[in-house]
């Protein structure tokens, strides 16, 4: 269940569209904010809210990068694996993190803080490698750039 | 392109001169004149997708040039279209190419081998030898339900599937997910797919992703049985083709009849077979729970006929046909009951049955009648009375076809049961009188009847250009309904009020035991273990309508041939092993016995010696006896001065 | 230099609404709301000769005039804003600094094809671009400059911001309009075109970012001041290029269109990082083939680089130096766009994962003289895919076909990758 507050700015969102359903991707996007991920169960209330089918909700969710239809960890870490990227050792970056989470791209860590996925250009490739947590981007990586933001990351999450 | 009306592209194929209407595709303007161009995702009901890209041509002159998709491309005056041309060949070749590097090369256990598509075009287009090296995309399938078998691994991604399931039936629990390389059909959670019409996924699957579970691993398509059939499952008479083998009706698929059901049937005719093949169904001729021969359950029948008449007259016999009686034992009724002269002839049991099929005759002739196709085309649909997902499933697809080209749907709201409103696939408006409907303001309305009091506020609606379509109770009611007025038959219900009835001879129809209460004798023909078949004194075993020729008359009062498919008798599958191989040298097949309704009566009319050599469609019917299986039926109006 | 799109930036923070309207921000608009009909502003767009910045190079003001006039229903007009082409982030860039240059282009453009209501598609990603924009329009409803009876004419016109999640396919036009509406995100098929049958069905234009916000200058200025902007007779206005990779300054510049590659390359980047010389670079985007030393005096405009072989697509240039491995390269390049394809057709769908792994076998010096045939092949045919992502995506296979041959032969005949650079471990 959500809270009550979140059904009615989404009912809001949903009534000031167009059509319902082009509030869709608004709507799975918040809930997945509230959830973490979007869970089996918005899935349904977000089929509910846009008056579809829970397919045809998964028909949405499953075509977009950024929705998770799996558990994931506190801070999704989503790094470029684009071409410039690419050029400026974006590879090896992401190959470094890993090592150092002590997990594989797309795996999740055991405390359940930092999953790891390589993504597509983030257009931030003037100052790649770059990688994106939450909203924010950050670019001109190295690993111990990178490492340090991952603390401080977890670091907020403690607070 | 000029755009006056009537105006037809000319354009040359292969140096063939093609001229079509305007608004065809260059594929269908091949396939005019016999060019078939390969196609995976085009379906004539579904229209263009682009997505396989297989049917690629080459324009060498004209307003367009080059590579071009022939599905997408509305056929233009002065085209010049090569389909064998190099570089078409080289990409319809390299398209089956990409398909074929994820399909397993699983032919000889996919049960789609022998009907698949993608098999025939990667053997025309000659590709044999992989040069991809890499691994093969695999999925985790679903269960579907009992009756649709799923494997994703087959999968081309030509969409024909959602296409079909979500906008052209109105589903919604089965889709296409993901993206990319991982494209998936199915549903969010394996479970049973809730449309009506899901069977057809069966038949619009270029490839096996989609069996049909009742049939799976029994029979490759050059070992059917098939001929061209009409569904016996409601009044609509969606044309089929039913495949069996080893006296087994294996399987039902759709016929095109762009009259009455286009290119699909609903789930109900297509996955009812079971009835067909109960080893428990009558197969035997029966006197007092007892196995005869033919011959000796038609004297005792005859018999019994002459004793009960002596006992209780001979008016006191009621001869009972039914709206699933095929016309020709419908006729021969008639003459049967003239010949012992019996009480009552009854083509319908129940009254309302018989109210709303003597309605359809009344109100309907070629020009008030609507077909299915009549349907599609409406601008505005009236629903009165009806409970078309139970009476007549095909018939809520075509009104969800109107639906989705902008027609405006109105449903009688006090006429029509709140449960017959639920699933229905499209968008309607409810009104509380029929006469709240604005009719007269609609091109091409239509008023669609069901069963229920509903209908009598239909007649005054009828203004000209309104057209009207009945759900009735069966595929024959319509014909039933022409007997009936024409012989001036009651119903089994007025018969068994009036209190003269003590013996019934049932013919393939079902009786309520209210009605049975107080008859001393019956005997009854047909093919299903029905209620009345277990309490008769003799049984006469009839065939199924796949085990003999028929003429049924649908709803809207086209007549139409189905054809023998397969012999009767046992299938082999249910045999008991201990009985197997048979004991007895015989020609018939165990099981084999039961014959056409109509040669049956017609050789009880025989024994009365009344007549001999009885054939059945004579007289004002006897047009019916050429009316071509493969045609799309004729309307009676055509071929009939005087109905009545 | 004059630079229309990035005269009202302020360094390390976005431009206020009312320094953009103290310098003279809306005057186009209100300029246009007093004395100007809306043939006058689509003329003048017209005239100016400006090309749409989105990749294709369509002129817009030609692009307008393909909305019927007397339609009945609503019509609409989308700002393409979803960016996700690898080296690609000029948008970003110009929307972080400034939303009001675009708002503002936008309710011209509305005025000028009659849109009462128009939408901003912007990626996943760009969360302070999508702030800035959201801030803007509550800030011009504020001010009169949105909304009903805009600056008191009896025009009226409200923009959304949609923010996508995450598609790369969501910024083909057509695709964008399904995405929109809620739908998967494939690309519809045309005829018809979105200017007659678009969003819901009514006439939609759809335009970039930098299109749009270019918008205000020409209505300003002129479309001669627009054309005088760029560097050769040819070519009409400034671009946003934007560079990334091994030059010694990356970055996003507004330059006149026309400028030569190299010039670029030395003045604003500053020449190549130290230690690098150049070896090739993706003109325009990863859909481009690769330009290489031959190329660096070719005008960075569309129809000189056409004639080069390549295109100027979105003006993101990625600069490769004498250590980058170009099957590698392009490798990564299709990579992405295998990952990308929307799954609609087969050619893309299936095809660019064979090219993938025709690549990486030939990376991994196993390939043969068939591969190159195969990957020759794919090139002609993946242009035979539903939309222009495949053919875009066989850009850079055939930049590595026509400029890197001995390169990829060296693969095949020493059975390994030749490069030094580290990312190649073959
Ligand atoms: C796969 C693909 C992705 C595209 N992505 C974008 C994009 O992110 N932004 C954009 O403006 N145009 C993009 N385009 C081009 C658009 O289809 C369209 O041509 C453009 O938005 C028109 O704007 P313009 O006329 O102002 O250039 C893309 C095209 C394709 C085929
Ligand atoms: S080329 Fe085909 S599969 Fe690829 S993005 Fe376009 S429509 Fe989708
Ligand atoms: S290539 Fe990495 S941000 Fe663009």
């Amino acid at each position: 269940m959500i809270p009550t507050q979140l059904r009615t700015r989404l009912e809001q969102h949903v009534a000031a569209a167009v059509t319902s359903r082009e509030a869709a991707v608004q709507v799975m996007k918040e809930l997945q904010g509230h959830y973490g991920w979007l869970t089996d169960e918005a899935v349904g209330e977000a089929a509910q809210l846009l008056g579809l089918s829970p397919l045809q909700v998964e028909e949405l969710a499953t075509f977009y990068e950024m929705i998770y239809r799996r558990p994931v960890g506190k801070r999704v870490v989503h790094v470029c694996d684009s071409i410039s990227c690419w050029a400026m050792g974006g590879e090896s970056l992401l190959a470094q993190l890993a090592a150092h989470l002590g997990i594989g791209p797309g795996e999740t860590t055991g405390d359940g803080m930092f999953t790891l996925l390589p993504c597509c250009c983030l257009g931030n490739c003037g100052e790649s490698p770059t990688m994106m947590i939450g909203d924010n981007l950050y670019g001109w990586l190295t690993l111990e750039k990178a490492v340090e933001i991952l603390q401080q990351e977890s670091r907020s999450m403690m607070e | 392109m000029s755009l006056q009306k009537g105006f037809m592209p000319k354009l040359i194929i292969d140096n063939i001169a093609v001229e079509v209407a305007e608004g065809v595709t260059v594929l269908e303007a091949a396939q005019s004149v016999g060019i078939h161009i390969p196609h995976f995702c085009w379906h004539p009901a579904l229209g263009k997708a682009g997505a396989c890209r297989v049917c690629a041509v080459k324009m060498v002159d004209g307003p367009v040039k080059g590579i071009q998709m022939s599905c997408m491309l509305p056929a233009q005056d002065g085209m010049v279209v090569s389909t064998t041309d190099q570089e078409a060949m080289a990409m319809r070749r390299q398209v089956i190419e990409w398909l074929m590097i994820n399909h397993p090369h699983d032919c000889p256990v996919c049960d789609e081998g022998g009907e698949c598509q993608l098999q025939d075009y990667t053997i025309a287009g000659g590709h044999g030898l992989r040069s991809y090296t890499g691994k093969k995309r695999t999925h985790i399938n679903q269960y579907l339900g009992p009756h649709i078998e799923h494997e994703m691994n087959r999968c081309i991604q030509c969409y024909r599937c959602v296409r079909f399931y979500q906008e052209f039936a109105g589903g919604t629990d089965f889709g296409v997910m993901g993206s990319a390389g991982r494209i998936y059909y199915g549903r969010v959670e394996g479970g049973q797919l809730e449309s009506p019409f899901s069977g057809n996924l069966v038949d619009i699957c270029p490839t096996g992703v989609f069996t049909d579970k009742t049939a799976r691993f029994r029979a490759r398509y050059w070992d059917y049985d098939m001929a061209p059939s009409v569904c016996p499952h409601c009044s609509l008479g969606c044309n089929t083709v039913p495949a069996a083998r080893y006296r087994e009706l294996l399987k039902i698929v759709a016929r095109r009849n762009d009259a009455v059901n286009g290119w699909f049937i609903c789930d109900k005719g297509r996955f009812t077979n079971s009835v067909v093949n109960d080893p428990a169904r009558p197969r035997y001729p029966l006197v007092d729970g007892r196995k005869v021969g033919w011959d000796e359950a038609l004297d005792n029948l005859l018999l019994r006929i002459r004793e009960f008449g002596a006992v209780h007259g001979p008016e006191s016999l009621a001869i009972v046909g039914s709206s699933r009686l095929a016309m020709e034992a419908a006729t021969l009724l008639y003459r049967l009951f003239a010949g012992i002269a019996a009480g009552s002839l009854c083509y319908f049991t129940l009254e309302e049955e018989a109210d709303q099929a003597r309605a359809a005759i009344t109100h309907l002739n070629d020009a008030t009648s609507a077909s299915m196709g009549d349907v599609q085309e409406a601008d505005l649909i009236a629903l009165v009375d009806c409970d078309l997902l139970q009476d007549g499933p095909m018939m809520a697809l075509a009104v969800r076809q109107a639906w989705r080209k902008g027609a405006k749907i109105f449903l009688v709201e006090n006429d029509v049961a709140p449960e017959a409103q639920k699933g229905l696939p499209f968008e309607w408006q409810s009104v509380s009188l029929l006469s709240d409907i604005p009719i007269r303001e609609a091109r091409k309305p239509v008023i669609i009847c069901g069963r229920g009091k509903g209908m009598q506020d239909v007649a005054p609606a009828l203004t000209s250009g309104v057209k009207l379509a009945y759900l009735l109770g069966g595929p024959n009611a319509f014909g039933a309904a022409l007997l009936s007025a024409g012989h001036g038959a009651t119903t089994l219900a007025q018969a068994v009020a009036s209190g003269k009835v003590k013996g019934i001879l049932a013919v393939e129809v079902d009786i309520p035991p209210e009605l049975l209460q107080g008859i001393s004798f019956i005997a009854a023909l047909d093919w299903r273990a029905t209620a009345i078949v277990k309490a008769a004194h003799i049984v006469l075993p009839t065939t199924a309508w796949v085990e003999m020729d028929g003429t049924y008359i649908n709803n809207e009062g086209r007549a139409q041939r189905f054809k023998k498919v397969m012999h009767p008798g046992l299938p082999i599958m249910g045999l008991d092993p201990a009985g197997h191989p048979p004991r007895r040298h015989e020609t018939a097949p165990p099981g084999g016995e039961p014959r056409p309704a109509w040669q049956v009566v017609a050789d009880i009319i025989e024994r009365t010696g009344t007549e001999r050599d009885v054939q059945p469609l004579s007289g004002q019917w006897q047009w019916l006896r050429h009316l071509d299986a493969e045609s799309p039926g004729q309307r009676i109006w055509q071929n009939m001065k005087q109905v009545k | 230099m004059e630079q229309p799109l990035f005269r009202h930036n302020k360094p390390g923070r976005s431009v206020t609404f009312d320094e953009y309207r103290a310098e003279g921000g809306f005057v186009a608009l209100a300029k246009a709301m007093q004395g100007l009909s809306p043939d006058q502003v689509q003329q003048a767009v017209i005239d100016s000769g400006m090309r749409g910045r989105g990749g294709a190079g369509f002129p817009t003001g030609k692009k307008w005039s393909f909305v019927p006039r007397n339609l009945p229903g609503p019509r609409w007009l989308i700002c393409n804003c979803d960016e996700m082409e690898p080296g690609t982030y000029k948008d970003r860039v110009l929307l972080e600094a400034n939303p009001y240059s675009l708002l503002e282009g936008m309710v011209l453009a509305c005025y000028a094809i009659g849109v009462r209501h128009a939408f901003i598609f912007i990626r996943r990603g760009y969360e302070q671009a999508a702030a800035n924009l959201r801030r803007g329009v509550a800030e011009c409803l504020q001010a009169g400059l949105l909304g009903e009876n805009i600056l008191g004419s009896s025009f009226s016109c409200d923009i959304d911001v949609h923010v996508s999640a995450g598609r790369y396919i969501c910024g083909e036009e057509t695709a964008l309009m399904n995405a929109l509406e809620g739908k998967r995100a494939n690309p519809r098929s045309k005829p018809p075109f979105p200017a007659v049958k678009g969003l819901w069905g009514g006439p939609t234009v759809v335009n970039n970012a930098e299109s749009l916000a270019n918008v205000p200058g020409i209505i300003a200025n002129g479309p001669e001041w627009f054309k005088g902007l760029a560097r050769t007779p040819e070519a009409a206005g400034m671009k946003l290029f934007c560079i990334s990779g091994h030059v010694a300054k990356t970055g996003c510049f507004e330059l006149p269109l026309g400028m030569p590659l190299g010039e670029i390359i030395e003045g604003p980047c500053g020449g190549m990082r130290p230690g690098s010389r150049f070896k090739a670079c993706l003109p325009g985007g990863a859909s481009t083939p690769f330009f290489t030393e031959e190329h660096l005096h070719i005008p960075m405009d569309f129809d000189p680089v056409a004639k080069a072989g390549s295109r100027l697509g979105t003006g993101g240039i990625v600069v490769f130096d004498q250590d980058t491995c170009m099957v590698a390269a392009t490798l990564n390049l299709t990579r992405f766009y295998a990952r990308e394809s929307c799954g609609w057709c087969t050619p893309c769908r299936e095809g660019l994962p064979y090219v993938n792994h025709v690549l990486e076998t030939i990376e991994a010096g196993k390939g043969s003289e068939e591969h190159i045939t195969i990957l020759r092949e794919h090139v002609k045919l993946l242009n035979n895919a539903f939309c222009a992502l495949a053919p875009g995506a066989m850009g850079p296979v055939d930049g590595l076909l026509r400029h890197f041959m001995d390169e990829l032969r060296e693969h095949i005949v020493k059975g390994r990758c030749p490069c030094k650079k580290d990312l190649c471990q073959n």
